[in-house]
């Protein structure tokens, strides 16, 4: 057993660095999109809300496999040249789709939360809509989205777990190849890669949960 | 009109329904049964989690610590490829029976903190008044505390069951036939991608839809807040 950790484990480390890379393009893309599609939905118009609206409940009423493969063979089936993304493109936008919907409520959520009074005082001393937003209500916002960010950065290094079947060589994919050589050690292999992600993330959920004892938090549709 | 051919091509999907029928039915059986699993073990779990006993506390704790810091995909693969290879088992698992169980575990640890937090919410004066009538721990739990613990968190557990039903496609990793299993047997025979995800993720939405306003008629009868 200690032969087979010992030879697989640098296959397996090098699948957990691009598991990082993916997690953190994504979380930075996606947040970006989130953070745009959250303070949209505080604005009041039903031309933005309802589109917005469907947008989320689309993305989160289907699951993440179909994302992908929507846009990995079903995009580049249109005809469209930039549509025809390779795996690994594919794979960060769908991603960042995925998560924008997770950051745009909880954006929107905790926007919500700070008193309408601060926005109020904010454009009665003569601030425009913007500089209210990002100089008064955003600021306060921010503290209380630690925590469920936390826990979307988790569901991210989670879900890069399914690229693996578009044949990106993150950790989930480096195990497969690792038990091909290996068939025998099945439990060993595997067991490693769970333990990989566990190290990985169950650091991320414990600073969430301290940030909500220190901050609080934002209450979410789940 | 040929344009729309082109693109979803519907007589496909008609040629296919059988298929996409037999998914949502297997989609429905493998989300009910691990849902039940789910409940079960959610109770159990909670119930551990409170105890005063530290052995069964923690284990309680880790099992949905781990579950909840590992992807789903590789709580599939070793439930599906190691738990027969322990000597409690004399045969294979089949897909389906380890896709149920790895699906009933990892949706009962997210279920066990959203009972838990059902459990907590009961005022302590109702397991007084129970204890002091001279119930059992177990009557308590059964006939006063777990019934409205269940409907307090009836909402969030049904936007969880939502949850479930979605990673349930996760399954056909394995080889179990369900909904997304028939988008996929449109690909590999046609190479239609069209017709086969689209149908899916409309099957999908469907559902999600169903569960959603579920959710909203459960949080308006039972109270709490409907999540999905």
């Amino acid at each position: 057993m200690y032969d087979v950790i010992k030879s697989t484990m640098p296959f397996l480390l090098e699948g957990l660095w691009i598991t990082f890379q993916l997690s953190i393009i994504t979380i930075f893309c996606g947040s970006l999109l989130g953070a745009v599609i959250g303070m949209l939905r505080t604005v009041d118009s039903r031309l933005i809300k309802y589109p917005l609206g469907i947008y989320i409940h689309t993305l989160r009423g289907t699951p993440f496999l179909i994302h992908l493969y929507f846009v990995y063979f079903m995009l580049p089936a249109i005809g469209v040249s930039w549509l025809q993304f390779e795996a690994y493109t594919a794979a960060i936008i769908a991603l960042s789709l995925y998560t924008s919907t997770y950051v745009a409520e909880i954006i929107r959520g905790a926007i919500e939360a700070v008193p309408r009074g601060q926005g109020e005082a904010a454009r009665a001393t003569g601030m425009t809509a913007m500089q209210s937003m990002w100089y008064v209500v955003l600021p306060q916002a921010v503290k209380m989205m630690i925590p469920p960010m936390g826990g979307i950065y988790v569901m991210i290094i989670k879900g890069t777990s399914i690229v693996s079947v578009i044949g990106i060589a993150e950790l989930v994919r480096a195990g497969e190849h690792a038990t091909q050589r290996h068939p025998k050690e099945l439990m060993v292999i595997y067991g490693m890669t769970a333990l990989l992600y566990f190290v990985y993330c169950y650091p991320v959920l414990r600073l969430a949960r301290w940030a909500e004892t220190k901050y609080g938090s934002v209450r979410l549709p789940s | 009109m040929d344009w729309i051919l082109d693109f979803y091509n519907y007589r496909v999907v008609v040629q296919y329904l059988p298929e996409f029928v037999r998914g949502l039915g297997a989609t429905a059986w493998i989300s009910l049964v691990a849902l039940v699993l789910a409940l079960t073990i959610g109770t159990i779990v909670a119930v551990m989690r409170m105890s005063h006993n530290p052995i069964l506390w923690r284990v309680a704790a880790g099992y949905v610590q781990t579950i909840r810091s590992t992807p789903l995909l590789i709580q599939i693969y070793l439930i599906y490829f190691t738990l027969p290879a322990l000597p409690l088992l004399d045969r294979r698992l089949d897909e389906l029976e380890g896709g149920i169980i790895a699906l009933g575990l990892n949706a009962g640890a997210f279920m066990s903190e959203i009972i838990r937090a059902g459990i907590e919410s009961i005022s302590k004066g109702q397991n007084e008044a129970a204890q002091s009538v001279g119930m059992t721990y177990l009557q308590r739990m059964r006939y006063v505390v777990l019934p409205q613990a269940f409907a307090r968190v009836a909402p969030p557990l049904l936007g969880q069951t939502a949850v479930l039903i979605k990673d349930s496609s996760l399954v056909s990793f394995i080889g179990v036939f369900e909904l997304f299993g028939a988008g996929l047997v449109i690909l590999n025979e046609r190479l239609m991608p069209n017709e086969g995800f689209l149908t899916v993720a409309a099957c999908y939405l469907v559902i999600y839809t169903l569960m959603l306003q579920v959710s909203v008629y459960a949080q308006r009868r039972l109270g709490g807040t409907a999540t999905v």
